[in-house]
């Protein structure tokens, strides 16, 4: 009933998160011969051994946890590109390569449910974790030179999940800032003359990575 | 997947994105735009009746495949995708009626809110509002002297509802652009933003809300 | 008026301001100091601000600065924000500086606000995202009612990722992982 917000309130669940992410097609090869399949979602199939086809991934993962399939995992999650990845990640200030907007949920499922299908898994897995670690310490190094009111801020490249973690604080943050940063702090006889020029300086569109 | 344009005016002209995108992939961005919305949107009733017939049909069609021999693997699949379409239509209808009843004074005291919402939401708005009226005059209103005994005022000389409890429209949203947006004109300020398709922001509502309820930004 | 409910507005509204009164007022035994059932003309009192606003809005009253805002809280903040127990001193130094702000007639109060709230949540935010648990603890008690709620957003949200991380085989690691917090989900 209360018009405040609550601070513990997450918009979406990690599990909801994951959800979403259950959408992304992945490429599985069959071990069954099975006709297509009309869902509601999409139509897929027909299914035939050997033959490669895509899916969404949860349908991929429930095939391969009932032995019928293998899941061919996508390029981005090879060794050698996570390598690339995380030097690159590692190397630069502010640029983010470029990875699948759900790479954190699909890379977890898959080495959930399909670990037999990707080659090097340990190293792959570990190397995820880093790209992880070092985004995430970039994007905190980033909301930590957040100085003053901004009115939009740019995060392009952050990750479905990378979004979800820090939404609940930035989001807060940058109320924070907005009402702070704020005409309505300065004295009712001053401020009228103050309006229009305080608008244009505090006002700054920053932009929390390019 | 004819009648798409419907119930999401925001892709009318948009031809290529209306025939490749399913009545599922629309319910899930309803779904993610009203879950991060800070008010209530207007309900999606075209989509949401065509939701409604395929899950009819999809259970009818697994109570059948299950009678007559086809293999369960695919009875099983069939029953996880219907799942997960009920699972989002659910969570839609949820979401909205939380919205409802935490802003029950403001949603039946705003004719504009009202239009928003579904048949039976309204019924279940004014059943909110009634119910709730009761219990307060009830338990605190009628004990007060006559000045104070308003739902929505503080006291008489109140010049307007001044007890009504409203979305927040400054609340800092993430959003995603789904097409070229120029520069727009963000509200409170003079400054100006633009967005390429993806680009991803977090911003006030209601800087964006108008795009929002025109499909041309997702919330994410 | 949309925050009519908000009970940590209605809180808020009751931290003491001093006034002094430049009209008497008879009849109310709101002078401590004083006697009789009056106040005097030039009588200085400590209101609960929701009052004190109420009377300085029909001249009754002029407001002073709460010592939460004065010069030397400036200078403490200035010289090491991120220590200074805000709490003890208004739990809602945010809010009630917002409240304030324009009708003391400080300009400095706008800019304490946002300097302190600029250099206390970096630590904020370090602390939350990687602090241990005894290490911040200790912290959380220096922090107002707003950097508490903003830590605790940082917090939950990277512990949900983290059990939902370590999740494996799902629904049943959560005891272990969840003894820290009672599990709300």
């Amino acid at each position: 009933m209360a018009g405040q917000s609550d601070p513990h309130q997450s918009l979406f669940s990690a599990e909801e998160v994951e959800f979403i992410a259950e959408d992304e097609t992945v490429e599985i090869i069959p071990n069954l011969r099975m006709d297509a399949l009309n869902f509601i979602c999409g139509d897929f199939g027909p299914f035939f051994p050997q033959i490669a086809t895509q899916v969404p991934l949860w349908l991929a993962v429930a095939l391969k946890k009932r032995g019928k399939c293998t899941i061919r995992p996508p390029q981005w999650m090879s060794v050698e590109k996570l390598t690339q990845v995380l030097e690159a990640e590692r190397d630069s200030q502010r640029m983010f390569e470029q990875l699948p907007f759900h790479y954190v949920e699909i890379s977890r499922l898959l080495f959930d449910h399909a670990r037999d299908d990707i080659p090097d898994v340990y190293m792959a897995r570990s190397l995820i974790e880093d790209i992880r670690d070092v985004r995430f310490h970039k994007v905190e190094t980033n909301l930590e030179t957040l100085t003053e009111r901004a009115f939009a801020l740019k995060i392009n490249n952050l990750s479905a999940m990378e979004v979800n973690i820090v939404r609940p604080f930035v989001g807060r943050a940058l109320q924070a800032f907005y009402k702070h940063d704020s005409l309505e702090l300065i004295p009712d006889q001053e401020r009228v003359s103050d309006r229009r020029p305080q608008v244009a300086n505090n006002a700054t569109r920053r932009h929390l990575r390019r | 997947m004819t009648s798409e344009s419907a119930s999401t005016p925001g892709i009318d002209g948009d031809y290529e994105a209306l025939i490749s995108t399913t009545d599922v992939e629309l319910l899930k961005r309803a779904w993610r735009n009203e879950k991060a919305a800070p008010e209530i949107l207007h309900f999606e009733s075209a989509l949401i009746q065509r939701i409604r017939g395929q899950i009819q049909l999809m259970e009818e069609t697994v109570e059948e495949f299950s009678g007559s021999g086809i293999d369960p693997l695919s009875v099983s699949l069939y029953q996880m995708d219907l799942d997960r379409t009920q699972y989002l239509l659910r969570s839609y209808l949820r979401i909205r009626l939380q919205k409802i009843e935490k802003y029950t004074f403001h949603i039946s005291n705003n004719s504009e809110v009202q239009s928003r919402l579904s048949g039976q939401e309204k019924g279940f708005a004014r059943r909110c509002n009634e119910d709730l009226e009761r219990h307060l005059e009830e338990s605190v209103l009628s004990k007060l002297p006559d000045n104070y005994r308003d739902i929505l005022k503080q006291s008489l000389i109140s010049e307007e509802n001044d007890m009504v409890p409203e979305p927040h429209l400054d609340t800092f949203v993430v959003c995603k652009s789904r097409r070229f947006l120029g520069p727009f004109q963000l509200d409170g300020s003079d400054e100006l933003l633009e967005m390429k398709p993806d680009d991803l922001c977090i911003i006030h509502y209601k800087s964006i809300r108008e795009r929002v309820q025109e499909g041309e930004i997702d919330l994410v | 008026m949309a925050k009519f409910y908000d009970m940590d507005d209605i809180i808020t509204d009751e931290e003491v301001v001093s006034v002094v009164f430049e009209k008497a007022a008879c009849g109310v035994g709101i002078d401590p100091s004083s006697e009789t059932d009056s106040v005097e003309v030039g009588s200085k009192v400590e209101l609960p601000f929701w009052l004190a606003h109420e009377l300085q809005l029909r001249q009754a009253v002029s407001m002073n600065v709460p010592t939460c805002f004065n010069q030397k809280t400036r200078l403490e903040i200035q010289a090491d924000s991120a220590c200074v127990d805000l709490r003890s001193r208004c739990p809602f130094f945010y809010e009630f500086g917002c409240k304030i702000a324009p009708l003391v007639g400080v300009r400095t109060i706008g800019p304490l606000l946002l300097s302190a709230f600029k250099s206390r949540y970096k630590e904020v935010l370090t602390k939350a995202h990687t602090a241990a648990f005894p290490a911040a603890s200790k912290h959380l008690t220096i922090l107002t009612k707003e950097e508490t709620n903003l830590y605790e957003a940082a917090q939950s949200s990277m512990t949900a990722f983290k059990r939902w991380r370590m999740g494996g085989p799902r629904f049943q690691r959560a005891s272990v992982l969840g003894r820290k917090r009672k599990s709300t989900d």
